[in-house]
């Protein structure tokens, strides 16, 4: 258990560098799809299943193809799609607005008394019982889920297409 | 040594922490959504690991909170490349320093 | 008699397991490779017979010998295909990226395997027992759009990335009626997991009864695809397997005619059979859910368990192989206007005629429920399905043509 944990929690670190990291935009999304792979295994050691399915179903199986679509109708073809876009101020002004949010929340965690028992272990949840308390209690969330997925949707096909009215 | 909430916290900060430089560091419009959808991601990390550690976690408030901040992380990262696709229509490239000009 | 062989596999498997009782972190490892290595191993040999099954039932149809010159029948035909492909030379592009052009094949493979692990080869037989496993297996299988789009992409190749993103667009465009049509079986049958999934699928009433004639049909009539929302989820959910697994009629990235060999086209030698491999061993295991989800499973009448599930997933291949030699390939607008005016509206109107058919049944009783559901199920989606077919026909069919004359 603990192995898995710091595995999976190194590849995720190394993922997220890498995608801020990397010139070639192409290498970024398949470092970030790592990232995202790994984080579904996180999910999958604290024992949300469901949520790691959702995970990689809905970011690497949709998210990332999008983004990699939108790579390739915003460059040329066959053209390099390294882009050397890092302004030299703006890095070093991030890197120290990092390490003081660092600075700050680090000790935060670490001040407070942690929990070392989960309190699943005698308890599995299943896919059932979260379907149910989406119908019952939750129902007003899910049809506003619902309303901003489509309303969503409709917009982006819009949003895409403006070319085609001018 | 056991994997207490504080590690799960204390590797969400970090996550988050490198998703913000990111954001803050890149010019490249896809690469800053990239970024978006790993501060995401660091905050979906932190919400299930609270509710696996939490007092209750009969309810499934976790798990059902993140579905919702999944279903909403994707339906922004799709506006957001339909966006990018406008942007590079008119102004014919993807950095964003030189998305400079307001609609004449 | 009937599950004869999975309770025997099972007691051999707790034999294996049992012999390392004195040291715990070998005999989780050895069940681990209980598990796995099995399933691997024999999908492996499946795709060498299902290869040369391909090729003879191909040339049947388009009349024909086929390979016959290997052993007898042409049998040691994926022998020699094997020894050819390891021995060609590797071809990598100078100016390709050569991490990804390596990880495309692998990347493909990876989902196929993990992928078997979720069907339900018999009574208690499954690699992967997992709570959400339908969830899973469509989870996994999105992953292999990212690996055409990689082998696409890496070959630095105008004609590979065209070729790659229409794969893509139709592999993402057929995803939907996928699940929507699972859903409606999800639905009925109240959960994810693949084992109540196949249990939902026997009528209990009938089987618990002693009488013979009521148990040898308890194990078929209850299948999915006697319900008029399983038999149109059925079709719904086949033709856009067809699609995933990029097999003809929509083999359109690979055709010969089309734009060379779409995104395959810079590969060679063995990274070549690693994904011919990959694509057929994804064939057999959407072919497998297919079974799960319509077909019943492993139970059936007289053999039941293990044998009969791999008979129903050869005969969906079967069906394949044939639709591949009769049908001709569609066009690219073809293809997605198909998948998004066509199957996916079908598709969310089967969901509501299960429904319908689910509380009629509650109300009215089965037999009832049966005929009458059959005929207003039936009814609802051929009248949705000729609207919409005359709706998205081209104008140019049945009316004025229009001549563009050189001048």
């Amino acid at each position: 258990m603990t192995v898995a944990f710091y595995i999976l929690a190194a590849i995720a670190v190394l993922g997220a560098v890498m995608a801020i990291a990397l010139r070639n935009v192409v290498h970024a999304v398949f470092s970030v799809l790592l990232f995202f792979s790994a984080l579904a295994g996180l999910f999958i050691l604290l024992l949300a299943e469901f949520i790691a399915a959702v995970q990689i179903l809905v970011y690497i199986g949709s998210v990332g193809i999008l983004m990699l679509f939108a790579i390739m109708l915003t460059t040329k073809v066959t053209g390099d799609p390294t882009h050397n876009l890092l302004s030299r101020g703006w890095a070093w002004g991030a890197l120290v607005a990092g390490a003081l949010l660092l600075a700050f929340l680090v000790p935060l965690i670490t001040q407070t008394q942690s929990e070392t028992i989960s309190k699943l272990s005698n308890f599995n949840p299943s896919v059932k019982d979260l379907g149910m308390i989406l119908m019952d209690p939750y129902f007003a969330s899910m049809g506003v889920i619902a309303l901003l997925l489509t309303a969503g949707l409709i917009a982006a096909v819009v949003a895409a297409s403006s070319a085609s009215e001018e | 040594m056991e994997i207490t909430l504080n590690h799960y916290l204390i590797l969400s900060a970090v996550l988050f922490t490198i998703g913000l430089i990111g954001a803050l560091m890149r010019r490249h419009i896809i690469i800053m959504l990239i970024c978006l959808e790993i501060m995401l991601n660091a905050a979906n990390l932190n919400l299930i690991a609270f509710w696996h550690y939490g007092p209750n976690p009969i309810m499934l408030h976790g798990p059902l909170f993140t579905l919702f901040t999944i279903a909403i992380a994707a339906t922004e990262a799709a506006l957001g490349l339909a966006l990018v696709l406008a942007i590079y229509r008119h102004f014919k490239t993807v950095d964003l320093e030189q998305v400079q000009d307001l609609k004449e | 008699m009937n599950n004869f062989i999975d309770y025997k596999l099972i007691e051999l498997g707790q034999w294996a397991v049992g012999l390392f009782n004195d040291y715990p972190v070998v005999q989780i490892l050895v069940h681990l490779l209980l598990a796995t290595l099995p399933l691997a191993l024999a999908f492996m040999a499946a795709f060498g017979f299902s290869t040369w099954l391909e090729r003879k039932g191909l040339a049947r149809i388009q009349n024909r010998p086929g390979p016959n010159r290997v052993g007898i029948f042409g049998l040691l035909q994926p022998l020699a295909d094997g020894i050819k492909m390891l021995l060609k030379e590797d071809i990598v592009p100078d100016r390709s990226d050569k991490l990804f052009h390596l990880l495309a094949p692998v990347m493909l493979m990876v989902p196929a395997f993990i992928a078997i692990g979720f069907l339900p080869l018999g009574d208690g037989l499954m690699s992967l027992p997992l709570d959400s496993a339908i969830l899973f297996f469509f989870a996994v299988g999105s992953l292999n759009t990212i690996a055409v789009f990689m082998a696409g992409w890496s070959s630095r190749n105008k004609y590979s990335l065209l070729g790659g993103m229409r794969a893509v667009a139709q592999m993402i465009s057929y995803e939907i009626p996928l699940v929507l049509s699972a859903v409606t079986v999800i639905m009925i049958a109240g959960s994810l997991s693949a084992q109540e999934i196949v249990a939902s699928q026997q009528i209990e009433s009938w089987l618990a009864s002693g009488n013979l004639v009521k148990e040898f049909f308890g194990q078929i009539l209850g299948w999915h695809i006697f319900k008029p929302w399983g038999f149109a989820g059925f079709i719904f959910f086949f033709v856009a397997a067809l699609a995933e697994a990029n097999r003809s009629p929509f083999d359109l990235p690979e055709a010969d005619s089309e734009i060379i060999a779409g995104h395959l086209t810079e590969y060679s030698g063995f990274k070549y059979a690693i994904f011919f491999m990959a694509e057929y061993i994804s064939a057999f295991a959407i072919s497998g859910i297919a079974v799960t989800l319509f077909l019943g499973g492993w139970s059936g009448p007289v053999i039941a368990g293990l044998p009969w599930f791999i008979i129903k997933i050869f005969s969906l291949f079967a069906v394949m192989i044939w639709i591949r030699g009769t049908l001709p390939r569609l066009r690219v607008d073809q293809l997605m206007g198909y998948a998004w005016k066509f199957l996916l509206p079908l598709a969310i109107l089967n969901i509501f005629v299960a429904g319908f058919y689910y509380f009629s049944e509650q109300q009215f009783g089965g037999l009832t429920t049966f005929i009458g559901g059959w005929i207003i199920g039936f009814a609802i989606l051929q009248t949705a399905a000729k609207g919409l077919s005359r709706l998205n026909k081209s104008p140019t069919i049945n009316g004025k043509r229009v001549y563009q004359l050189v001048e």
